[in-house]
């Protein structure tokens, strides 16, 4: 059973729909910026983010609105986005067993758990809590709100694989429609921006600190003078459909999903490696069925980490040589963490619709421990077939998709 | 204890900042859950909101006897303070 991506939506740090996002892409523009409130907070060494702009979330319910942090605000966004170019209608038509949500984000809110801890040390207890609060700390707060956003009573599951979540996500969707289980599955994840999360890198040395003063050269994957990732937010969310039910409803197919893989690394929590990396890019061409010589482009998930970029160069490198044009978006949206993979995704199908590669931002000189690959530096115009994306993770979850375009 | 100006204020108040009510559906006579759209987890935050902008501690037992927005004014009058009021 093929399976086909009919839909998609974007919330970004570069624009809140599929179109402003790669705009922005083309235009090579910085979703980053400064946050110099964040130095109250001790410890804390990385003063940027790349915030999603300003939304209007009126449209939904406030019954429904009022258990949503961010990340659920900005998934349902997406998700409507996504619906309504694969045609499909929220509500009674989509509540078939034969459909499948599955959404996940890094952690609950963490504006919300910061408001729910702070409240509850402050009283000693739970009293003063809202009754809602809770609905946005827990961990499948995306799956479940974006259920009740689009009236969803099928099946739901929730992943949560930090950086690799909507990848996961996109893969098992694949699996699950592959095996005849379902026909539709809307596969997504989402993450907000908050201290915390930048804190999270911030503590392992894998968070910008040079930049602070210079946003717009932040994030810089590959380069020499990389010194760590910038965090952001957003949510990417797509329409993954068997072949059959296409066929049934006469969708439009925006592309094709050839094959997925994750393989747990298995050695250390946050020190990825070339070789784990190398498996799960091989594991994916082998289950997609095809060669790394049907692959015309490589998106990478370098986040501008001293380490991992060495790593991943390094892996697809041994598996790609140095013919296969390779870029990371994370110069210009930043890291949405949960979200980045399915972003990602979707972006990878826009170069494929429009015919041109997008550089890595900020990829000034390029670091000698990440040579061996073909770098994009600046945009490449080119009409390719099929690419694939990398999305690893912290845990040692690597995740890889193969994506082509639809035939 | 008859409901002061101030508290009826601060409840209708907060019935729209908290609950996006609009101002001409606040009547006394209006009904929490047929007229207000009010639910069970909203009445829980109703409580919270009011106990946070009088600075009254409410007694939770009597929220099941709260049926329309006079009954609500009511229970802020009647409660305890237990901290200065915020201002709002």
């Amino acid at each position: 059973m093929r399976v086909f991506i009919t839909g998609m939506g974007a919330l970004s740090s570069l624009g809140n729909d599929v179109e402003s996002m790669f705009d922005g892409l083309k235009q090579g523009k910085s979703g980053i910026r400064a946050y110099p409130e964040w130095q109250q907070y001790n410890g804390l060494h990385c003063h940027l983010g790349a915030p999603v702009p300003e939304y209007d979330i009126m449209k939904i319910p406030r019954t429904v609105r009022r258990s949503m942090s961010r990340m659920s605000e900005m998934a349902s966004l997406a998700t409507f986005q996504a619906l309504a170019q694969a045609d499909l209608q929220p509500g009674a038509g989509l509540n078939s067993p034969r459909v499948l949500l599955m959404m996940g984000s890094t952690t609950g809110s963490p504006h919300a758990l910061e408001t729910y801890f702070r409240k509850m040390f402050e009283k000693g207890g739970p009293e003063g809590q809202l009754s809602t609060t809770f609905f946005k700390v827990m961990n499948h707060s995306v799956a479940a709100n974006v259920a009740a956003a689009i009236e969803f009573n099928g099946a739901l599951l929730s992943p949560s694989s930090a950086c690799s979540t909507s990848t996961q996500a996109m893969i098992t969707g694949w699996e699950l429609i592959k095996s005849g289980m379902y026909d539709i599955v809307i596969a997504g994840g989402a993450d907000e921006l908050h201290y915390m999360s930048a804190a999270i890198f911030d503590i392992v040395q894998a968070a910008s600190r040079g930049y602070n003063d210079r946003p717009n050269e932040a994030s810089r994957p590959f380069d020499k003078k990389r010194d760590g990732l910038v965090v952001s937010e957003g949510s990417g969310v797509v329409v993954l459909e068997s072949e059959r039910s296409v066929n049934e409803r006469r969708a439009r197919p925006l592309a094709e999903v050839l094959g997925g893989a994750y393989l747990c690394d298995g050695t250390h929590m946050s020190q990825s490696s070339a070789g784990t990396m190398m498996n799960v890019m091989r594991e994916c061409m082998s289950r997609a069925g095809i060669s790394a010589e049907s692959v015309g482009y490589v998106n990478a998930h370098a986040t501008a980490t001293i380490h991992g970029d060495i790593e991943e160069a390094k892996a697809i490198s041994g598996i790609f040589g140095s013919d296969v044009p390779v870029s990371s978006l994370k110069g210009h949206l930043g890291h949405s963490l949960a979200a980045c993979g399915t972003l990602e995704v979707i972006a990878g199908i826009k170069m494929m619709q429009e015919k041109i590669l997008i550089p890595t931002r900020n990829l000034t000189e390029i670091a000698e421990e990440c040579g061996g690959v073909r770098l994009l530096q600046e945009p490449l115009s080119v009409g390719i077939n099929t690419f694939l994306s990398n999305n690893f993770a912290f845990g040692g979850m690597n995740t890889c998709l193969l994506v082509s375009a639809a035939n | 204890m008859t409901p002061t100006a101030d508290v009826i204020q601060q409840v209708n108040k907060l019935m729209k900042t908290g609950f996006e009510i609009s101002e001409d559906k606040l009547v006394p006579t209006a009904t929490l859950a047929g007229d207000l759209g009010l639910d069970s987890l909203d009445a829980v935050d109703m409580l919270v909101y009011i106990e946070e902008t009088l600075g009254v501690k409410v007694e939770g037992e009597r929220l099941a006897s709260v049926k329309t927005l006079q009954d609500v004014y009511m229970l802020a009058s009647e409660s305890m303070p237990v901290q200065p009021a915020l201002q709002v």
